[in-house]
């Protein structure tokens, strides 16, 4: 029996017109229902009403039925600090934090919502209220029983500015302390500062700081005393050097996790991770990036999965300052980039390229009428030209020591040298480049390349980084029509309209050109063949759910 | 002797203190915010400046030198700031970690590396002693990393002789502790190699070429006698002291090492302190390993004092 809202029926309704126009894709369509929280019911109906199968498109089927049972060994980045939910940031504290404890919905690789400790959802009609039905028959792995007073309660912590947490920020002005409320034991509503369409993915993994803890949890507590619902119990924790995990008896989702236990080793090196893989001393890495792995790509005892992801660098250019306030300036150096080139000689085509806007090709409403920008030398001259440059210029560019971003750099220098472009290369380590509290550089520098980690929805990048009063905004971008398309985007239900919107936006972005965005970054996961419902994520989250070895 | 013992145990004390005030001075330059470590780039400026006056990062320079100085005195070495366990024995179990691996390398360096100097130095101009000077100077420019990784790949991955990470499992008894750290001890000993093989040919030669041992000879002693009962004696003063000098870089600075090897040493954790801004983590190792590096230069003296009485009473 569907529990659908009228509201929910009449959005099917909607979604319904939108593919039959041929304005919407079925996967598109699958995406959207997910986040309105409509019913497995009510989506069959509006496939088979559209003339799809219901099959489902997600992975590959198991080559073997699953088997419980063993451990597995995985190596991952060391956690920078302790590790505590509501303030973690980095990869190797976020997926220790995600064996214990679990959200409320899970984001998949293709952007579609999961419901985990949430069972359904809905909004109201202008989507400033969306209401949470929890899951039954869930326990903390001390016992006590799952319901609304937790939500609320660990909401309730993000939402205080003396928590210090960053999902502070992300909630900015979408949801305050005081808007979660309870309604009953099952049933939490969040009641917005202001209409979003996609509000649960900030409640999702995707918002990775809001892991669901008890009601009874106290800050800085959680790494002497791991607290969650989630699968596996986390029995012992050795800073720098590793973590031990066992399977949760009393795991609420019966018959799993089928593994035993994990065993987790902190490397902080790739390539000391990949030797490790290689010599059989670990099953899988958390994260393989290509850079310090390459030899993994074509070792033939192993496998790489990849996803793409909306991992991505930013390079930024400060309107605000010379001589980058005048567009041409800008446009000019996007021109100058062989985004191709990029991809296989940074990411050996493990990527896909950009178009100097938020809207990577994963986001289901991505506009699809944008010409992508492609390297265009003369074109590059001219507007340089038609900026009072015709003789080149000289930009100084600050570049962060990480991954792949020197080497970016590197190459843009050789290949904006074409156009007479002079770049010169400040190079700093991760550290100083986010700087100390009263100086941060990334924010500050006329000219430099940020690294952006996955996000779920476009907005939790364009609000922060390209809106007026964005607290990220590198390139001190302010454009009143880019605001008004970025709000529209957020607080409309109307598919149609969101895709004006979006279109609107990122033709604004690519248009001006505060950043160039030459590429987004798959993600990629090596492990052994024996290894399992294990796939790679484009947020490097790792879900052990449903792992096996066989 | 007791009062050139005493005189050196007594310099650790201001030196460690200088020591002590120019690693605050340090950290005080280097980029970077314990705050910010803490909560990431994207937590807002205000909450970094949050957890920074919980941490007492705020206050006045000397007010925090002359309370982590007291603290430090008697012992009460603190917390960890990004990890939250206490100093005092993180530091200590990673320094014990960190002998290991040293003593096991010190295991295959110091009687290679003597027998291979003493050998080139009495096959003086031959082949073997081309042969041993030019393979152990090339050894020493190989860097670390190189060393390691190719290492690894060739025992670990094709010929599955070794262990990787070289971590021995909790509870090993001494045999299979060795047997771990042997792998990374190996780029370790190339790049002593040729600093102490050569400083024991240098030695061997300049004891061989003493009056002495013309004397001996002609006295009638054996070729065996003459070298290995004199002229070894004396000429191991230099090597040792060589060796004395090393021991603190081998505890202390295998940074690169203990990375490639994820051998959780002193090392790595000075640097990661240095990187995070961990202060009473970074001061508490950067003293240790000074003494370290101070002691093992005094037991250096020390022995070369027991070899050769005429230092010893100070001529």
């Amino acid at each position: 029996m569907s529990d659908d809202t009228p509201f929910q029926r009449d959005y099917a309704d909607h979604l319904l017109h939108e593919v039959i126009a041929g304005r919407m894709t079925r996967r598109q369509l699958l995406v959207r229902a997910s986040v309105v929280g409509l019913s497995a019911t009510l989506v069959g109906q509006v496939l088979a009403a559209c003339g799809s199968s219901t099959s489902s498109s997600s992975s590959a089927s198991p080559s073997s039925a699953p088997k419980a049972g063993g451990t597995l060994k995985l190596t991952m980045p060391s956690p920078t600090v302790a590790v505590d939910p509501t303030t973690m940031y980095d990869t190797g504290s976020i997926a220790i934090a995600q064996q214990v404890a679990e959200y409320l919905i899970w984001v998949n690789n293709d952007l579609s919502l999961r419901p985990v400790l949430a069972k359904s959802w809905a909004p109201n009609a202008d989507a400033t209220v969306w209401t949470f039905k929890l899951q039954p028959g869930v326990t903390f792995q001390d016992g006590k029983p799952f319901g609304a007073d937790d939500v609320v309660a660990t909401m309730n912590i993000l939402l205080n500015p003396k928590t210090v947490s960053a999902a502070l920020a992300s909630f900015q002005g979408i949801l305050s302390q005081g808007g979660v409320q309870k309604v009953d034991d099952a049933t939490v509503a969040f009641h917005l500062d202001q209409p979003f369409a996609d509000f649960p993915y900030f409640v999702a993994s995707t918002n990775y700081d809001c892991l669901i803890l008890p009601s009874t949890f106290k800050a800085g507590t959680w790494q002497s005393n791991p607290v969650g619902t989630g699968p596996f119990k986390m029995t012992k924790f050795t800073a720098k050097q590793g973590a031990t995990f066992v399977k949760n008896p009393t795991y609420w989702q019966k018959g799993k996790p089928y593994l035993d236990g994990v065993a987790v080793s902190f490397i902080d090196e790739t390539q000391a991770e990949a030797l490790a893989l290689q010599s059989g001393s670990s099953d899988a890495m958390l994260t393989t990036p290509v850079q310090g792995a390459q030899a993994l790509f074509s070792d033939t005892n192993l496998k790489v999965l990849t996803t793409p992801s909306t991992q991505s660098r930013f390079l930024h250019m400060r309107v605000d300052t010379a001589p980058f306030t005048n567009k041409a300036v800008r446009q000019a150096l996007a021109y100058t980039i062989d985004r191709p080139a990029l991809v296989t000689n940074l990411f050996n085509g493990k990527a896909q390229i950009g178009n100097d806007n938020v809207f990577s090709p994963l986001y289901p409403l991505a506009p699809t009428t944008i010409p992508q920008r492609a390297q265009d030398i003369a074109k590059a001259k001219s507007l340089l030209a038609s900026a009072g440059y015709p003789n080149g210029l000289t930009m100084n560019l600050t570049v962060e020591e990480f991954e792949e971003v020197p080497q970016y750099a590197t190459l843009l220098q050789a290949m904006a040298k074409q156009a007479g472009i002079n770049l010169k290369l400040n190079q700093v380590t991760v550290t100083y480049y986010y700087g100390s509290g009263k100086t941060q550089p990334w924010l500050e520098v006329p000219m430099g390349i940020t690294d952006w980690t996955f996000r779920g929805v476009p907005s939790q990048y364009f609000l922060p980084a390209f809106t007026s009063n964005g607290v990220w905004n590198s390139s001190h971008f302010k454009n009143a029509a880019f605001d008004a398309a970025a709000k529209g985007y957020d607080t409309t239900l109307d598919e149609a309209k969101r895709r004006q919107y979006a279109t609107t936006a990122a033709g604004i972005l690519t248009d001006e050109t505060p950043s160039i965005i030459s590429y987004w970054i798959n993600v990629n996961r090596a492990m052994k063949k024996n290894v399992n419902g294990l796939t790679s994520d484009p947020a490097e989250f790792l879900d052990l759910t449903t792992t096996y070895l066989s | 002797m007791g009062r050139l013992i005493a005189r050196r145990l007594l310099l650790l004390i201001p030196t460690l203190l200088l020591l002590s005030v120019v690693v605050f001075l340090m950290l005080e330059v280097v980029p970077g915010d314990p705050g910010r470590v803490k909560l990431g780039p994207y937590a807002s400026a205000s909450q970094v400046a949050q957890v920074d006056h919980q941490l007492g990062v705020d206050r006045p320079l000397p007010v925090r030198y002359v309370h982590w100085l007291g603290g430090f005195v008697v012992l009460h070495w603190g917390t960890s700031w990004n990890q939250g366990v206490p100093v005092f024995s993180l530091t200590m179990q990673r320094l014990w970690a960190s002998i290991q691996l040293a003593l096991v390398a010190l295991l295959i360096i110091i009687p290679l590396a003597v027998v291979l100097g003493v050998t080139a130095a009495l096959r003086r101009d031959g082949v073997a002693d081309r042969v041993i000077t030019v393979t152990s100077l090339s050894l020493t420019v190989v860097p670390e990393f190189v060393s390691g990784v190719v290492l690894t790949v060739l025992f670990v991955v094709f010929l599955k002789i070794f262990h990787f990470p070289a971590v021995p499992p909790a509870g090993a008894g001494p045999l299979t502790r060795i047997y771990y750290l042997l792998l990374p001890a190996i780029p370790l000993m190339f790049v002593e190699m040729g600093y102490i093989a050569r400083m024991a040919r240098a030695g061997m030669i300049e004891a061989l070429s003493m009056p002495y041992i013309r004397t001996a000879t002609l006295n009638g002693l054996s070729r065996r006698r003459v070298v290995y009962g004199h002229a070894l004696r004396n000429a191991m003063a230099p090597t040792v002291a060589v060796i004395g000098t090393q021991i603190g870089w081998l505890v202390g600075g295998l940074v690169i090492v203990e990375k490639l090897f994820v051998y959780p040493g002193i090392g790595k954790l000075i640097a990661d302190s240095a990187t995070y801004k961990d202060f009473p983590v970074l001061e508490a190792t950067v003293l240790v390993v000074a003494t370290i590096y101070m002691l093992s230069n005094l037991g250096a003296d020390i022995i070369v004092a027991l070899l050769n009485p005429r230092v010893r009473y100070g001529r």
